[in-house]
């Protein structure tokens, strides 16, 4: 039973982390007023680029970097659709993962031959001596990639680098509430906007690379299925706060890794169903049983001066 | 007459010195070659209707909108703003006429969000020298209009600006905020500091002011030092007719009423008996209560009787149920107890089409949201409730004749529009109010008409007209229930006034007694009847801010009911 245990939390874990760092941009993202649907767009071309880079340098390092710059590249896109370009929030998000979907697999049938990169460089778990030892702990946090470890420090960095209680903090929940008042303040509306979403960009493609690098090894068409969505939902089933967004990406972990320790568990479902887990209650969350959510009130909502 | 601080010596560089601005959106100039100058040590008033230019000109000087053509000089230098920042940054603060202040942060976090340096000291110093002090750990959804006006003036004030800017800041205060604001604003000014004064009402100027300048139509009217510039010269130069044209109830919007009665001059009011007609009234509210979200009651236990051929007014400082009260009338909201009957039909729960048919017109307060669909045509508009009448062939809608229709109402109303096709949203804020009115007003039977703030945001023309309707339904016997915020209108359109206070209606005032003014004054601040008020001091002695619980989050939008009794700030011993 410990087992089944030991494995549920370790799996938990090990499949929030690229949850947890993509909403904890998102969460920003949204605080500022932009609906940031492309995540998943952001994390399936980081984890393209990131294989892609690490393939072709022989250094798992070097993928990260390449990670990052693709990341980067679809961030500006969608901040100058979204905010310079003042397009609809919804359509462009969407847009942006259609277009990143075709993209990469595209990509991967001109890179990696068959459309599948196996034995990419990667990042081995550095398990940390004594600490991952602990009962059930031990192997859900401290046997991770050092890309694991940075995922989980960036996590927490933003988390509390950006809360209401900094001046940052506040300025993003301001651009996000009232974008006119804020501007009256002296606040750079649209400078905000874009930092938040390329920020959301690094993140995603941070997160997406740690798919590729660190769980498998590999990349394989549509690697992320929909994570990306995951973390959007996180955000809105944490009601827009930091650390019940975290829970809700511990949960949709532990519900993904149900699938692995079904088994174990003596359940005997299919595991296409169980894959489908996660994404029902995220449904059950955003309908309002988990409890009323209030968006930031200029969410979607592009910024026009003089009204 | 107030002492006035020495005219500035004619040698001192101006404040602030505009020069032949223009500005246009599309084919509409909203400026056109405006100059005004402002000293320092003054309080210049800008006067103007709706729709005159005034906030356009607001928006030219913060930075929020750039001019077509002209300068602007800030002492002496060059000053062209580009964002709001470079305002701020030229030491000129504003006061918005929208509240800019996030409603879901507290009072200290948006002071915050200016990101000044020794920002508890600067907070220390406006509560010396003002008497503004502020709950700095209250959320601002929470707080009443009036205490939101006072964080947004200590924000103004922490920069120490050298130039201050508000445009119609008493629109949402009630009388003793209002003199509070103008006696702040008068302190600014003889402590060397400038001050512009946006607004519409000349009692306010009266009192105030040291110079002014009159727009109208987007151009200067006229202006100048204000001891040369009595109410009977300003009003001609504001609307282009002489004073002795208005009615009362038209004075009353532009603070006319208010002014006469500071200089002592009388206004001749008609009162108007309600008519006494048998069988029912035409509005009976009773014990009517709707609970807030957050467990507050919007209304509790509100009771009011319309009688048929009077006209009833609703005051009271926005947010005290007024809103909630206009919502059960229309149907959007279901009370949580009592009862609501027009004339002998009980519509406590009736849909929007059994109101209606049971007489009940109403014209809500946001006429863009919740009284018409502005991408529709004024036709469809006009006759969305009742579309049958134009069928043709039983299946389709027999449009010309709907045209035809709509043109006799478009020229009985004096609606101007290009035509029964135009969209909605292409007519003037008074065409639109119009267009509501007449369709509320078109019902058959009429037994009541309510109405809410039916002349916010409207010229003095489309006020006129607005004012007539609702006298002509009453005289035709229909009851007519008017909400606003504007008290002298109020007091001269209406057979009897009842004040809203934290969900309660007052018993009501006869506007025609003498101390009229006076005693609705008090029941705004929650004296609870004139012989209470007497018997212990009403609630203005103990400016003691009470942070009330947070509301729940998913409501922000609710202003919660007053917490506090608006007090006006106690000046440091000079």
């Amino acid at each position: 039973m410990s087992a089944v245990l030991d494995e549920l939390a370790a799996g938990g874990v090990r499949l929030a982390v690229p949850l947890l760092l993509a909403s904890a941009g998102e969460l920003l993202s949204e605080r500022a007023g932009v609906l940031n649907l492309s995540v998943e767009g952001m994390m399936l071309t980081g984890a393209f680029a990131g294989a892609a880079g690490a393939l072709a340098s022989g250094s798992a390092a070097v993928g990260v970097l390449t990670a990052l710059a693709a990341g980067l590249t679809v961030a500006l896109l969608q901040a100058v659709l979204s905010v310079t370009l003042r397009a609809d929030q919804i359509v462009t998000g969407i847009t942006i993962n259609a277009l990143a979907l075709g993209g990469t697999t595209y990509g991967a049938r001109l890179l990696f031959g068959d459309g599948a990169a196996d034995s990419v460089p990667g990042f081995d778990p550095m398990p940390v001596p004594v600490l991952h030892d602990l009962p059930v702990l031990g192997p859900a946090l401290f046997e991770q990639s050092a890309l694991g470890y940075l995922a989980c420090a960036v996590t927490g960095a933003l988390a509390v680098g950006l809360a209401r209680r900094t001046p940052w903090g506040l300025a993003i929940d301001a651009v996000g509430e009232d974008a006119t008042t804020a501007d009256r303040c002296g606040l750079p509306v649209r400078a905000v906007r874009y930092a938040v979403v390329l920020l959301t960009g690094a993140v995603s493609a941070l997160a997406g690379a740690q798919l590729a690098l660190s769980e498998v090894h590999a990349f394989s068409d549509n690697i992320t299925a929909g994570i990306g969505y995951l973390a959007v939902v996180a955000v809105i089933a944490g009601r827009w706060r930091a650390w019940p967004t975290v829970l809700a990406c511990l949960f949709f972990g532990v519900v993904q890794a149900l699938q692995f320790a079904a088994p174990a568990l003596g359940l005997h479902v299919s595991a296409p169903l169980l894959t489908t887990l996660p994404y029902l209650f995220a449904l059950l969350a955003v309908s309002g049983l988990v409890g009323r959510s209030r968006a930031p009130a200029a969410l979607t909502v592009p910024f026009v001066r003089g009204t | 007459m107030r002492a006035r601080p020495a005219s500035p010596a004619a040698a001192r560089v101006p404040a602030l010195e505009i020069r032949r601005l223009t500005k246009s959106f599309g084919a509409v100039r909203a400026l056109d070659d405006v100059s005004l100058v402002v000293e320092s040590g003054t309080v210049h008033c800008v006067l103007g209707e709706n729709g005159a230019g005034k906030s356009t000109l607001c928006h030219l000087i913060g930075g929020s909108l750039a001019p077509d053509t002209g300068t602007l000089r800030l002492y002496g230098k060059p000053y062209a703003p580009r964002r709001p920042a470079d305002a701020l940054a030229a030491e000129i603060a504003m006061v918005h006429q929208h509240f800019s202040l996030v409603p879901t942060l507290t009072v200290g976090e948006n002071l915050r969000l200016l990101r000044l340096p020794d920002l508890a000291r600067r907070v220390d110093r406006v509560a010396d020298e003002y008497g503004l002090t502020l709950d700095l750990g209250a959320r601002v959804a929470d707080l009443p209009v009036g205490v939101r006006q006072r964080v947004e003036i200590v924000k103004a004030l922490l920069r120490e600006p050298r130039l201050l800017l508000l445009d119609e800041p008493t629109g949402v205060l009630d009388p003793v905020g209002t003199e509070a604001l103008l006696k702040t604003c008068r302190r600014i000014a003889d402590r060397g500091g400038a001050v512009v004064l946006i607004t519409h009402k000349l009692g306010e100027v009266a009192r105030t002011g040291d110079t002014a300048t009159v727009l109208r139509g987007g151009r200067v009217a006229g202006g100048g030092p204000l001891a040369e510039l009595p109410a009977e010269r300003l009003v001609p130069l504001m609307i282009g007719r002489s004073a002795d044209s208005l009615d009362p109830a038209l004075s009353g919007t532009i603070g006319l009423t208010e002014l006469t009665e500071l200089t002592g001059s009388s206004m001749s009011k008609t009162p108007q008996a309600p008519a006494d007609r048998p069988g029912p009234s035409a509005l009976r509210v009773h014990a009517l209560t709707v609970r807030g979200t957050d467990g507050t009651h919007a209304l509790d236990g509100a009771s009011l009787e319309v009688g048929h051929g009077e006209i009833v007014g609703v005051a009271g400082v926005e947010g005290n149920g007024q809103s909630e009260l206009l919502a059960v009338l229309g149907g959007s909201r279901a009370p949580d107890e009592g009862t609501v009957a027009v004339g002998d039909t009980d519509i406590t729960r009736a849909t929007p089409r059994q109101r209606t048919d049971a007489g009940l017109g109403v014209v809500p307060e946001d006429r863009h949201h919740d009284g018409c669909v502005p991408a529709l045509s004024v036709a469809a508009n006009l006759f969305l409730g009742r579309l049958g009448q134009f069928r043709r062939a039983g299946l389709f809608l027999d449009r010309r004749a709907m045209r035809r229709a709509a043109d006799t109402v478009l020229t009985a109303h004096d609606i101007r529009a290009e035509g029964p096709d135009t969209p909605m949203s292409a007519l003037s804020g008074g065409n639109q109010q119009k267009v509501v009115l007449a369709r509320e007003l078109a019902l058959d039977p009429l037994v009541c008409l309510a109405a809410a703030q039916p002349t916010r945001g409207l010229d003095v023309g489309a006020v006129h007209a607005v004012h007539s309707r609702m006298r002509e339904a009453a005289a035709r016997g229909a009851g007519v229930l008017v909400v606003s915020s504007e008290l002298d209108e109020l007091l001269a359109l209406c057979d009897r006034v009842v004040v809203a206070y934290r969900g309660r209606l007052s018993a009501p005032v006869d506007p025609h007694e003498p101390a009229a003014r006076e005693r609705i004054g008090r029941l705004m601040l929650g004296a609870a009847a004139e012989d209470s008020a007497r018997a212990s001091a009403p609630t203005v002695a103990a400016p003691t801010l009470t942070a009330p619980a947070p509301a729940d989050p998913a409501t922000p939008a609710d202003p919660a009911p007053p917490t506090e009794a608006i007090t006006p700030p106690t000046p440091p011993t000079a």
